[in-house]
């Protein structure tokens, strides 16, 4: 037997339509019950709301814990010049006169890593830090022209 | 090796979650000491960890060599770990030495399943970090998945 | 000489070599993709790799009587499969989840909780249809229940109703569930428009946890009280919780997440993947299966979505149909489909919080619904 004759014979359609609604009886139930607990144990909470009062009064604040004040920020960035600091701006700006500018920042790692430059993640960090190099907001960077 | 609680209550993503929360958080973050240079993750590859800069820079760069640099204490790298694909988006590179704090993405994503509210705040502040960069990083995650 | 001869003979004639035929053959391929799906790919690890190998297990060829095989009274497989086919192994696992799962996005909107109520809709759709296909009711209920996406319930239900069918009824559950990152986005995406999927939801109300421990006390009583065959499962899914919640029993709750559920997801998972034997599984009646099977978790998907969006329209502030699709209680693939789908639309939305609520009171509608099915065949 199959098809629509099989369903029928077996009871089919009753036992999902009394199923679906068990299932949906149950968790609409569940649902409500639980949408109702938080006030029912918030109306208990409150039966000792007096005696919690007191205890309040008589209650010592927790001493609350200082910040630690936050330290300045460096106005130089960690980075130890070997060399002078407008050697390495200038140094920089050639490599990204062959990139053109918005430049993207990976590309003048590679190329100044690849140029043998002294350090060239520490220099273009201070660049970074100094502002003689900003962000465009797009992921790509260029020369701070006031600096 | 587990973090310091206080250490990580000062990081802004923590800074509103109970005591108890940055307990269980900092037994699970280990500290990580990077050198200039090192690339801590690799766009492409499965994201396993969530790093926390604790101290110094980085760059994370995506496709067609945008990027993005992270200079601040707090700052979040691999929040692909508890975003779909679950694959790293960006390639992420000390530019200085520094240190990071690192997360597994499993116990990330259990912490965050077995605690909604906790969860939610976490996500929340990893929200505001990804919409302050969202301008071409969203372009970037969509090529991506297309990909 | 001869004797040699002879008992080299009859040693061949005893090895898989001899014994193995095509069935065998490609049952050992299927075990294997698991376990390549399971380690390579990273589907489902920790379900696709003991049932790949219980599989290759059940799969070698071994003379009949020697108590080696599964269904061989005295065989090893046989004590540990005995956890399958009695039903104490899914409880067990239940218990597990429920120690490790966190209610309060469900408690803070118990709205949503419909939502996991919509989708069960999949079984009994799927009940009626393997009816019309000839099965018989216990078998056709069997079938439905791999639409509630919940493998332990899946396999509960099948070792009451259907024992024989344990094997491809497991695999069938447990493909699936793996497959719902590829099965629910476009039927998602079918059935609501982009304005939908752009809905945020709003914060949900923070839940005390006085509210986290009377709940699972609560959900038992009621639940069990309305269906009483769902007694094993539901009862041992809120004593898990209760656990978890009460704090004070941390350390068994610690257990029941960590040991107790693994131990049992190996045994659970070799011993049904062994079960899986050639001559069993290859059938015309397993074909059907997994087809009605993905028809149960797509019609459980749509249920979820479409009952979301009627539900929106005599909400005032509406909900995203999107987290419908999470009610198929494959916890927590299925939230993180909804939330993918999301952040597809708008990078920005986070519905996985929200999407957990319709997941696990998913975990619960399954169970009731697995618990009505049963008390009806019985």
């Amino acid at each position: 037997m199959n098809g629509l004759e099989a369903i029928a014979a077996h009871n089919g359609w009753a036992i999902s339509v009394v199923g679906v609604s068990i299932v949906f009886t149950g968790l609409t139930l569940l649902s409500l019950t639980i949408s109702q607990l938080h006030k029912v144990i918030k109306f208990w909470d409150e039966r000792d709301k007096f005696s919690q009062q007191v205890k309040q009064l008589w209650k010592k604040e927790e001493p609350r814990e200082e910040k630690e004040e936050e330290e300045e920020e460096e106005t130089i960035p960690d980075f130890c010049l070997a060399q002078d600091i407008d050697e390495i701006t200038r140094q920089f700006k050639l490599l990204t006169k062959r990139i053109g500018e918005p430049f993207p920042l990976p590309k003048l790692l590679e190329i100044s890593e690849r140029c043998g430059l002294f350090r060239p993640h520490s220099a273009i960090n201070y660049l970074l830090r100094t502002e003689r190099i900003l962000p465009d907001g797009k992921g790509y960077f260029y020369w701070n022209e006031n600096k | 090796m587990s973090a310091d609680v206080q250490t990580l209550k000062s990081l802004e993503i923590f800074s509103e979650l109970a005591h108890e929360d940055v307990e269980e958080i900092a037994s699970l973050m280990t500290p990580l000491k990077i050198m200039e240079g090192e690339t801590v993750m690799r766009r492409g590859d499965p994201a396993h960890t969530f790093y926390i800069v604790l101290s110094g820079n980085f760059m994370v760069h995506f496709k067609d060599d945008r990027a993005i640099t992270l200079h601040n204490r707090g700052d979040i790298m691999g929040w692909s770990t508890v975003i779909t694909p679950f694959q790293y988006t960006g390639t992420g590179v000390a530019l200085t030495d520094s240190e990071i704090l690192s997360l597994p993405g499993q116990n990330f994503l259990r912490l965050i399943q077995g605690n909604s509210v906790l969860g939610d705040k976490i996500m929340k502040k990893i929200n505001a970090v990804v919409v302050e960069r969202m301008p071409f990083v969203s372009e970037i995650r969509k090529e991506s998945e297309d990909n | 000489m001869e004797n040699l001869t002879n008992l080299l003979t009859e040693f061949i004639a005893n090895t898989g070599f001899a014994l193995a035929d095509y069935r065998y053959i490609i049952m050992i391929v299927i075990g294997l993709v698991f376990i390549y799906l399971g380690i390579a790919k990273q589907y489902e690890p920790l379900l696709l790799v003991p049932i790949g190998f219980g599989i290759l297990m059940g799969n070698i060829p071994v003379f009949k009587g020697l108590g080696l095989a599964i269904y061989e009274d005295n065989s090893v497989l046989h004590y540990l499969y005995f956890g399958v086919t009695s039903g104490v192994y899914p409880p067990l696992i239940f218990m597990g989840i429920g120690a490790m799962t966190d209610f309060s996005t469900m408690l803070a909107r118990p709205l949503l909780m419909l939502l996991g109520a919509a989708a069960q809709t999949g079984i009994f759709i799927t009940f009626l249809g393997a009816l019309a296909l000839g099965f018989a009711p216990n078998e056709a209920a069997s079938i439905g229940i791999i639409g509630g996406a919940d493998g332990p319930t899946a396999i509960f239900l099948t070792a009451k109703l259907a024992p024989a069918l344990i094997g491809p009824i497991a695999v069938a559950a447990y493909s699936y569930m793996a497959l719902v990152p590829v099965i629910q986005p476009p039927i998602m995406k079918l059935l609501t428009t982009r304005k939908e999927r752009l809905i945020r939801m709003e914060e949900p109300r923070e839940v005390s946890k006085k509210e986290k421990i009377i709940f699972p006390i609560i959900g038992f009583l009621l639940c069990c009280f309305l269906a009483p065959a769902a007694l094993p499962l539901l009862g041992m899914l809120f004593f898990g919780n209760l656990m978890k919640e009460a704090v004070v029993t941390e350390r068994l709750a610690v257990a029941a997440r960590s040991s107790i559920i693994d131990s049992v997801t190996i045994l659970l998972g070799m011993t049904v993947g062994a079960s899986t034997q050639g001559d069993v599984f290859l059938t015309p009646q397993s074909v059907g299966i997994f087809i009605l099977g993905a028809v149960s978790f797509g019609i459980a998907t749509a249920s979820g979505v479409i009952f979301a969006k009627v539900m929106n329209l005599f909400l005032t502030v509406k909900i995203n149909p999107l987290l419908g699709a999470a009610g198929v209680s494959a916890v927590p693939d299925s939230a993180r489909v909804v939330q993918h789908v999301g952040q597809h639309e708008d990078p920005t939305n986070f519905l996985l919080m929200h999407a957990m609520a319709p997941n696990v009171s998913g975990v619960i509608g399954s169970a009731v619904a697995a618990g009505v099915l049963w008390s009806f065949m019985l």
